[in-house]
């Protein structure tokens, strides 16, 4: 059984790593947790379901449109709602996430709701298991993780090898710095929110066929990917992929394990144990910013 | 080429710069002193658009330049090495150097002119891959003036740059602000240090409780030490 659980663990770490990076990229930016990144995770799940099942697109071009709608929403988010909140205080933005989070929710339940209590996402690839050295593994575990690789390698690119990659990450390490060699700063904010929304958007396409979709599933997603990042060290992109992993597997070893019902309680005694034993996590430093 | 006539700048309900005018001839060094609170740091992030002065204007030439965005103020020409240097620690020098370019286009004039910047400064070319947050304070000093080059600056601001440095780095940032000033650049330079300010500066303004009390050549300063000390709060 061990083995099996470690493939599906790792299959969800990789989603939770990727929801985890999104939720890192906009809080090393901007200082601001986004606690409407669990709802964007949805949208996205929710506007491939729509490309997928309602349009009867391929998948390929479902998912483009998730990426590209969240995307949008996140820039859309940026400019209505956050930029004008640049220079209040911190509760500002915690509230205003947080009223934004019950807004796409709101909207998501509008749109996709009333489907019954749980959406199903048909699979991407054939479902029926092959057999990797005797284990049972799903091609679909296999696509997910393979994808979820992709991504953070092509953002490790990102941030290497582009100037809009470049600014982000000095943006993120002294915005002072970033205005006074002429960075436009508000736009790579705005970007940020972007890309962060679109990462999450990616992860739920890859997500909704594993799992199910509902307008509600949000909130867990963003717990998960908090555990992730208080485990790895919060503002760490290397931490967030070493801490979804993590999540997703000790998840993993538990539902099977201990109990089925002990699977949603892990994450949150990942930030309990964390908190109390290494609260800077496993990769974190005091963040190195100015006053 | 920089004329700042009766600018006034407040945080909410205090005015922290009143009145103050002055100007930076073409290739000239001009310097800003004055204690702690004086305003000299105030007056340089209003000339960078980081703050948005209440009265008064700052033209680069004929331009009124206040009330830009920081990004069109270094496009007209200004660039300010902040005190404290500021340097991207987690990246490399180069890629410092890269980023200080950023409001340019010209991929083969960058090129060249990161050479130039590793030429000024030779301590860099060899460390040009090491993360900027690893090297020593003076070196990180001159990674902020080459990053601040790589726009093409008309007008450099200078806050400080002797600050936190030994007094042997110190000399050797003298003389790297003469060799910039000995090719043409035109330098305000923020300084409490006479020594410095004496050494470098045409002219140097003192600034008491946000507006200029005090205006003498540079050579002069050494002379009025006494005067000075009774202005700087020292």
């Amino acid at each position: 059984m061990l083995p099996f659980l470690l493939v599906s663990g790792l299959t969800t770490g990789a989603l939770y790593a990727l929801v985890a990076i999104g939720l890192v990229l906009v809080y090393r930016s901007t200082t601001h947790i986004n606690f409407a990144h669990g709802e964007l995770f949805m949208v996205g799940g929710f506007l491939a379901y729509t490309g997928v099942v309602i349009l009867g697109w391929p998948y390929v071009p479902s998912l483009i449109l998730a990426v590209i709608g969240t995307f949008i929403l996140g820039i859309v988010s940026d400019r209505a709602i956050f930029r004008p909140l640049i220079h209040a205080p911190g509760l500002s933005m915690v509230l205003a996430t947080v009223g934004f989070s019950f807004l796409l929710k709101g909207i998501g339940r509008l749109l996709w709701g009333g489907r019954g209590e749980f959406t199903s996402m048909p699979p991407i690839v054939d479902p029926s298991p092959i057999f990797l050295a005797g284990l049972p593994i799903l091609p679909q575990q296999l696509v997910v993780l393979a994808a979820a690789v992709a991504c953070m390698l092509a953002l490790a690119a990102f941030f290497r090898g582009t100037t809009a990659g470049k600014s982000m990450q000095a943006t993120a390490e002294s915005t002072r710095a970033s205005y006074l060699v002429g960075i436009r700063v508000e736009r790579v904010y705005m970007y940020t929110w972007g890309a962060g929304a679109a990462i999450a958007a990616v992860a739920g396409c890859f997500m909704a066929p594993l799992t199910l979709l509902s307008p509600d599933i949000g909130f867990n997603l963003l717990l998960k990917a908090f555990a992730a990042t208080i485990l790895g060290g919060l503002g760490s992109m290397g931490g967030a992929v070493v801490g979804g992993f993590a999540v997703g597997i000790i998840e993993s070893l538990a539902g099977g394990y201990v109990y089925t019902a002990f699977q949603d309680v892990s994450a949150f005694i990942v930030i309990i144990a964390v908190l109390v034993l290494r609260p800077q996590g496993l990769f974190g430093t005091r963040p190195a910013r100015e006053a | 080429m920089l004329r700042v006539e009766g600018l006034s700048v407040w945080y909410g309900a205090t005015e922290v710069l009143r009145n103050v005018g002055f100007t930076v001839p073409d290739g000239e060094i001009v310097a800003l002193m004055g204690g702690n609170g004086a305003g000299k740091s105030t007056t340089l992030n209003a000339l960078s658009g980081l703050l948005k002065p209440r009265g008064g204007a700052i033209k680069l030439g004929d331009r009124r330049i206040d009330g830009l965005h920081p990004h069109d103020v270094v496009m007209a020409g200004i660039v300010q090495v902040p005190q404290g240097r500021y340097v991207w620690p987690s990246m490399t020098v180069r890629d410092n150097l890269v980023l200080g370019a950023v409001t340019r286009r010209d991929k083969a004039g960058i090129a060249r002119d990161i050479e130039a910047q590793l030429d000024l400064f030779p301590a860099l070319r060899e460390r040009q891959k090491v993360r900027a947050g690893a090297l020593s304070g003076g070196q990180q000093q001159m990674v902020a003036i080459a990053r601040a080059l790589m726009a093409r600056p008309k007008l450099l601001l200078m806050d400080e740059p002797s600050h936190g440095l030994s007094p042997k780095i110190v000399e050797e940032m003298i003389d790297i602000i003469r060799t910039l000033h000995k090719r043409g650049m035109t330098i305000l330079l923020v300084e409490q240090n006479v020594g410095v300010a004496a050494a470098l500066a045409g002219t140097a303004h003192v600034l008491r409780n946000g507006e200029i009390a005090l205006t003498a050549p540079g050579g002069e300063l050494l002379n009025n030490a006494q005067l000075l000390k009774s202005y700087l709060g020292r």
